[in-house]
């Protein structure tokens, strides 16, 4: 195992010790203390040595425009309240990583930069400040991380980015039509698939992305992981997605398309699904909650029969797929300790930034997930999304987020799997095809 | 002997031909270095990533010789992006040549408003490009495509959701057509505009001579007009395989490649291996395999403009 390779490989946890009097005392005189110390932080005021500084950072445009215009005033009222001239770049998140590698090539551009979606904190963490200090320091104060929030930002146990949020996938299906053809609440694929078969022939199928889309990559991946794929071990470094399960979820996909999909899904974009349900022609679509949100305001009739589940429970798992969302800042970047400032500032008022986003923005820290939760918990029908975090996974699952992982989502191998067996081709071809793709991938990333 | 053959190139260089040469190559010299520095370093920095490990997070990075090439050899998404790309170039290429040139015989004939046409034809070209590409997204989406629902409306097509309604980025070869059918779009006001330019030259008298000995507007076009404006036709040409061969844009924004490689190309695959997935080497590799696309063809293409000019 090379260096590299010994980095992505998953710290084992401490396993936990007996307790006795001596250690209670120490732990109940460190918890006073600690709580001593969260206070303080809570009221925590930005060193001088940032005062009269600049800072600029770069987010991508949020899905949700409110929240976008949240952040920039919050960055606003931060920068007013600090002395710092703060200014917020938005730009496509497709776009980001293009952006990223041109600033690093230059060795200059923004202070402060947000991974989304595409989490290249394994391609840059040699270039990038260690955050630990404040990553930790979150963790402690707010009931520590999700587990796999350490795949997003760490890399051997350092962590290079703080996890800021993520986007949750859940279904949305349609109740007025499945009381229609008399089917409950859906809970799993298989309940989803049935629904979708007997809706199709009036006219209302279902649709997931066969095509070169971000959607594709998480939902079809959400599909496999329920069905207990694994893309690599969870080291991340041996490809583990030859499997029978891999081949079951294929079987069931290209039932599930045959019997209650129409051939358009394999030219969706990421927005397809949303108009198609906003239309009134979709049972269901496995998508963000933009989708649910912007049909309020498109289509209140079928938002009005629209619900949401977390997600589906597959014969092994209940898997969702989220985009993670996260804070880095280059060992360049000309002001770090505001960013650093920044970073906990904003990561303190994570409850305003889920509000702001209405709900889409979901939080990586535990505590944050206490009920009730902002948006989610005063709506009921959003209210099973309040313990995402115990189903939330990123692609590359069980393993981390590696570089490998990361080419093997933007070139659409897992996608184009799909895609392969919908249109007819064998599965077995199909496995031969994808797996050795995907080997060949992480065999050149072994190499370099 | 030797200090006799240092003082006769010395004394070469004192003579009104090395003065000249001089001179000459002084002149040339700006514009030596502004291709050197804006062709040949890009040109040799990508040569130096294709054969390295880099990556976008170690740009310097060990030499790996052909590997990269080997890979994207060995990769049946290569050979798809491969095979569509020559597709793609040669077939926009060709209706780009025939569109451009009806269109340009259109605008060359008098007419009230030509002026006005001719503004207006240019337009596609001049468009931002991502704005025009999101307009045909919307015109070949699968539910609300406006060309769909003309279609149904002629009867030619059954209504949404029936088998024969068209998914225009949806199969494979309607997905390839159709970003193929937005490049012509795009690039033939170009071709028109650049055939016009060099009608406009052909002196009219030329022209009506050949129409007095009899020959049919074909004859005319093939033995008068091309040999006339072949220079300008190469040139323009040699433009529009470049832009299209490279054109990365339209397949970017309409399909991502999509379904399943149906409409990837070397630049899409070069993007999303090299940039997005950060494996510059890799992705400097595929798009280095456009050069002996192109260079045969503008060989052939400046060979051919220079004998003319001979």
């Amino acid at each position: 195992m090379t260096r590299d390779q010994s980095r992505w490989t998953r710290q084992p946890s401490t396993a936990p010790s007996t307790l006795n009097r001596r250690k209670f005392l120490s732990v109940a005189g460190a918890g006073v203390a600690g709580g001593s110390l969260l206070t303080m932080l809570d009221a925590r005021q930005a060193p001088a040595q940032i005062r009269g500084t600049s800072l600029r950072m770069l987010k991508w445009s949020h899905f949700v425009p409110a929240y976008d215009a949240w952040v920039d005033k919050f960055a606003k009222e931060w920068g007013d309240k600090n002395g710092v001239k703060v200014r917020v770049d938005h730009i496509p998140h497709l776009e980001l990583p293009a952006r990223y590698a041109a600033e690093f090539a230059a060795g200059g551009g923004h202070d402060l930069i947000h991974f989304a979606g595409q989490i290249l904190t394994g391609q840059y963490y040699r270039h990038l400040v260690d955050l630990s200090d404040i990553a930790t320091g979150l963790g402690r104060k707010y009931g520590g991380w999700m587990e796999n929030a350490k795949s997003a930002g760490q890399v051997g146990g350092t962590w290079y980015g703080v996890p800021d949020f993520f986007i949750a996938i859940p279904l949305l299906w349609r109740k007025d039509l499945f009381d229609s053809v008399g089917r409950p609440a859906p809970k799993t694929w298989d309940d989803l698939r049935t629904a979708a078969r007997l809706l199709k022939p009036k006219g209302k199928p279902t649709g997931m992305q066969f095509s070169h889309c971000n959607d594709a990559n998480h939902n079809w991946r959400a599909l496999m992981y329920s069905f207990g794929v694994k893309e690599t071990d969870p080291s991340g470094q041996s490809v583990a997605i030859d499997s029978k399960e891999m081949r079951e979820a294929l079987r069931f996909a290209k039932a599930m398309y045959d019997e209650g999909m129409t051939p358009e899904v394999f030219s969706w974009d990421d927005a397809s699904d949303n108009r198609f349900l906003a239309s009134g022609v979709g049972c269901w679509i496995h998508d963000a909650i933009s989708a649910f949100v912007t049909t309020k305001d498109t289509n209140p009739k079928v938002f009005e029969h629209t619900y949401v589940l977390d997600e589906a429970q597959g014969p092994v798992a209940k898997w969702n797929v989220g985009e993670p969302n996260v804070w880095a800042i280059w060992k360049f970047s000309k002001n770090i300790p505001a960013a650093k400032e920044f970073i906990q500032h904003i990561s303190d008022n994570q409850k305003h930034a889920m509000t702001a986003s209405r709900g889409y923005n979901m939080p990586f820290l535990r505590d944050q997930y206490k009920k009730p939760m902002p948006v989610l918990g005063a709506d009921p029908k959003l209210s099973a999304l309040q313990e995402q975090d115990k189903i939330t996974a990123f692609f590359g699952h069980p393993g981390p987020m590696t570089p490998a992982a990361q080419e093997v989502l933007t070139t659409f191998i897992v996608p184009d799997m799909f895609t392969r067996v919908a249109r007819g081709a064998a599965i077995e071809d199909t496995m031969k095809w994808g797996v050795g793709e995907i080997r060949r991938i992480y065999a050149k990333h072994k190499a370099s | 002997m030797a200090v006799s053959g240092r003082v006769g190139v010395l004394s070469w260089w004192r003579t009104p031909t090395a003065r000249r040469y001089l001179f000459g190559y002084t002149l040339l010299a700006p514009a030596v270095l502004y291709v050197l520095l804006l062709v040949g370093v890009p040109f040799l920095f990508s040569l130096y990533l294709a054969m390295s490990d880099a990556s976008v997070g170690a740009p310097v990075a060990r030499f790996v010789g052909l590997e990269n090439f080997q890979a994207a050899l060995q990769s049946t998404a290569f050979y798809k992006a491969l095979g569509n790309t020559l597709f793609f170039t040669v077939g926009a290429g060709i209706l780009k040549g025939l569109l451009g040139t009806t269109l340009a015989f259109l605008l060359l004939r008098p007419f009230v408003g030509r002026k006005v046409v001719r503004a207006l034809v240019v337009i596609p070209f001049t468009l931002p490009i991502a704005v025009s590409v999101l307009g045909w997204k919307w015109m070949f989406d699968s539910q609300f495509s406006v060309v769909n629902w003309a279609l149904s409306r002629l009867w030619l097509i059954g209504t949404y959701g029936s088998p024969d309604w068209p998914v225009w980025l949806g199969q494979p070869n309607l997905a390839l057509m159709s970003v193929m059918f937005v490049n012509v779009w795009r690039g033939f006001p170009f071709s028109a505009i650049v055939l016009l330019a060099g009608l406009t030259s052909v002196p009219p008298e030329i022209v009506e001579a050949a129409k007095v000995d009899g020959a049919s507007f074909l004859q005319r076009f093939r033995l008068v007009i091309v040999p006339m404006i072949a220079p300008i036709l190469f040139v323009g040409a040699a433009f529009d395989t470049v832009f299209t061969l490279s054109d990365l844009s339209i397949v970017y924004l309409l399909t991502n490649g999509g379904p399943d490689g149906a409409t990837e190309i070397l630049p899409t695959l070069a993007y999303n291996t090299g940039i997005r997935a950060g494996a510059l080497g890799r992705g400097a590799a595929i798009s280095l395999f456009l050069f002996p696309l192109l260079l045969p063809a503008m060989i052939l293409l400046l060979r051919t403009l220079r004998r003319r000019e001979h």
